[in-house]
């Protein structure tokens, strides 16, 4: 029972000498100005856009704000995931990442809408006693360790006879302490004394109050409620299927344009060739009769052609043989000149293949385009476990822009379907690079 | 014949072309869309158009519409309809109003030479040349309806091809029977089904469509 009580005690009073306790005290420190700032910078940035917006003329400038808010929200959020990451391990994962719309207004939709925004609005107000408690911990530590130094210091500084000798003062930080007032050596001891207390307390505070943090960051900065989850899905299966019947329509009408036409033209030529050819006792007119058969053999060719590609657009043959296979024959026929580095573990599953090889397809489509590249470099791996990573980069000039309504929205809609994402870095003057994020499985 | 042909697909523009005017026909224009269809009638005044159903900008019915447009300007111009697709209320629309100078084909049918310019002849004449899978859409379409059971093969045949539009000596060389046949299985279809005989063409193809429940409305005149 005494040792129980002995461990118990022991741990009190030894944690501040654990470095667990360094790396609390120091995430109050950075997580409490972070938070601080980031409670005012909010408040003034959300009050001032709300006043502004009630009345008429300023609600433009009014939303402005607002959307920028929820925009440094975000920021600050995803800086708060980090700080409880990298110093206290804690792991928080990231909410979905915005998904701009097309057009001024869909944007400022989408981004008043945006839950996850509103989430790291509210965490940014509720943190400020956190921030204070955090703070408070950290002062508290630093003048207990003064305190605790006294006798020490009163033996290095004080320790010397004549003259008057101003007591020292040792300041305690909690709500009812005081100063107290140290006029000799053994006198430094209290002082000390109650420097240690501070220290413990301190130790203890933080761990406290880190927890609460810890939690608050995981309930509003962290991926979305059920709820929220069930709408994001309601919004990607709908993306899902416009996807599919837009593919669907394609098809008809790369049929109805091509293959269908040629054979209503191959059928035409053939059934004017056998009108010419005549009846068994006439003469044919063997010249124009060759000539006609000649474009209805072209009609069917092209016709094949057509099929052909329309085929491989549906799903391309390759893929069968693996990703690394089809992204390679892919690069092979860029009109840039392409690499591919590949190294894949686990198989994806083939409707992920799919979607990665078409993106594939499409990126080196825009880098041909826009870019005036003169390498294209095409990276796919599974270094994360359960993420396929599709990096397509090149040294063109830049400037691509994931919201102007190209090809690269349209890719963001398709690999949100299965919950990718799309990064696009692409600054003016380049290079490009953008990495789509895969689940292994769909 | 005077011809002017709507189709945005060069080669069938061409191919049109070319057979029409091995037949002898004149090819006064040949145009991509719809707008470019209406002037070239205006300025022509052609006996019959060839009018792909999809065409620029939207691809869509842009043929239809035109169609319907030439039916109420220019009702002295055939309208053959063109396409590679069969869609029942097409046809309605276009025989809303009369089957007079109407046609509605598929590009298949260009495969046999002689039957497609005899159908655009009767289109231009002022008669009516509907592809054989309309109406078999319309015969499945209303088979649940007691009279055709009645039809013997032959009289089905008959019918199928006066619904087509064609005249009953059309139908006496097609099933390769004397026209006396073929006007006796006409009057009995006629008795069996309910439906007014009536003499012209036109009218009984109409009278034959509205039985099968293909909806034209008749208007007198």
């Amino acid at each position: 029972m005494d040792a129980a009580i002995r461990r118990v005690a022991g741990t009190i009073v030894g944690a501040p000498l654990t470095s667990r306790n360094r790396r609390e005290l120091m995430y109050c420190g950075f997580g409490g100005i972070a938070g601080l700032a980031g409670f005012w910078i909010t408040l003034v940035l959300l009050l001032s856009g709300l006043t502004i917006s009630v009345s008429v003329i300023g609600t433009v400038v009014g939303l402005v704000l607002i959307t920028t808010t929820l925009r440094v929200s975000r920021r600050l959020g995803s800086l708060h995931r980090r700080l409880l990451n990298r110093i206290l391990g804690r792991q928080v994962e990231a909410p979905p990442p915005f998904q701009p719309g097309t057009g001024i207004l869909n944007r400022v939709d989408r981004r008043l809408r945006d839950r996850p925004a509103w989430r790291a609005v509210w965490y940014a107000l509720i943190k400020l006693p956190v921030s204070a408690a955090q703070l408070y911990a950290v002062v508290l530590t630093a003048f207990g360790l003064a305190d605790l130094a006294y006798p020490a210091i009163w033996l290095l500084f004080r320790n010397h006879h004549g003259g008057t000798l101003t007591p020292l003062v040792a300041v305690v930080p909690v709500p009812f302490g005081g100063n107290i007032r140290v006029g000799s050596w053994l006198g430094a001891f209290p002082a000390a004394l109650a420097g240690a207390a501070c220290v413990v307390a301190a130790a203890w505070l933080a761990r406290g109050i880190n927890a609460a943090d810890a939690r608050l960051a995981r309930g509003l900065l962290g991926p979305s409620s059920m709820a929220e989850r069930v709408s994001e899905l309601e919004r990607t299966r709908a993306l899902a299927v416009d996807d599919s019947a837009a593919a669907l329509r394609r098809v008809e009408r790369d049929l109805h344009d091509g293959a269908q036409m040629r054979l209503a033209a191959l059928a035409m030529n053939l059934g004017m060739a056998r009108e010419k050819l005549g009846d068994d006792d006439q003469a044919a007119d063997s010249a124009t009769v060759r000539e006609l058969i000649d474009a209805a053999h072209r009609n069917a060719v092209d016709a094949l052609a057509d099929l052909r590609d329309l085929a491989r657009g549906i799903h391309p043959p390759v893929l069968d043989n693996g990703l690394a296979s089809a992204l390679a024959t892919l690069a092979a026929s860029s009109a840039i000149p392409a690499t591919v580095s590949a190294s894949i573990g686990t198989r994806p599953a083939p409707a992920i293949e799919t979607i990665a090889y078409f993106c594939a397809a499409e990126l080196i489509a825009n880098a041909t385009k826009h870019s005036y590249a003169n390498q294209i470099k095409i990276n796919i791996h599974t270094e994360r476990a359960g993420v396929l990573v599709l990096e397509v980069s090149d040294d063109g000039i830049g400037g691509a822009d994931a919201a102007q309504g190209s090809g690269l929205s349209g890719l963001a809609q398709r690999v949100s379907t299965v919950d990718g994402r799309i990064d696009v870095s692409s600054p003016a003057g380049g290079p490009t690079m953008v990495t789509v994020e895969l689940p292994l499985r769909a | 014949m005077r011809v002017v042909i709507a189709e945005d697909a060069a080669l069938l523009r061409e191919g049109l072309t070319r057979l029409l005017e091995d037949r002898g026909h004149a090819i006064c224009a040949a145009v991509t869309d719809g707008d470019a269809l209406l002037t070239a009638v205006a300025e022509h005044q052609p006996d019959v158009a060839v009018v792909d159903i999809r065409m620029p900008p939207t691809h869509t019915d842009e043929g239809l519409r035109a169609a319907l447009a030439l039916r109420q300007r220019f009702p002295g111009t055939g309208v053959l309809m063109f396409s590679q697709y069969i869609e029942t209320s097409y046809s309605a629309q276009l025989l809303e109003g009369g089957a007079a100078g109407v046609g509605y084909l598929l590009k298949d049918r260009v495969a046999n030479v002689a039957e497609f310019a005899a159908a655009l002849q009767r289109v231009a004449e002022g008669g009516t040349a509907l592809d054989p899978e309309v109406v078999s859409q319309l015969f499945r379409a209303s088979r649940q309806r007691g009279g055709l059971a009645t039809l013997t093969p032959r009289e089905r045949q008959v019918l199928a091809l006066m619904a087509e539009g064609r005249s009953n000596a059309g139908i006496a060389a097609e099933l390769v029977v004397s026209g006396g046949a073929v006007e006796k299985h006409v009057a009995s279809i006629f008795a069996k089904l309910g439906l007014p005989q009536d003499e012209s063409d036109n009218r009984r193809v109409l009278a034959v469509l509205r039985y099968l429940g293909g909806k034209p409305q008749l208007q007198e005149g």
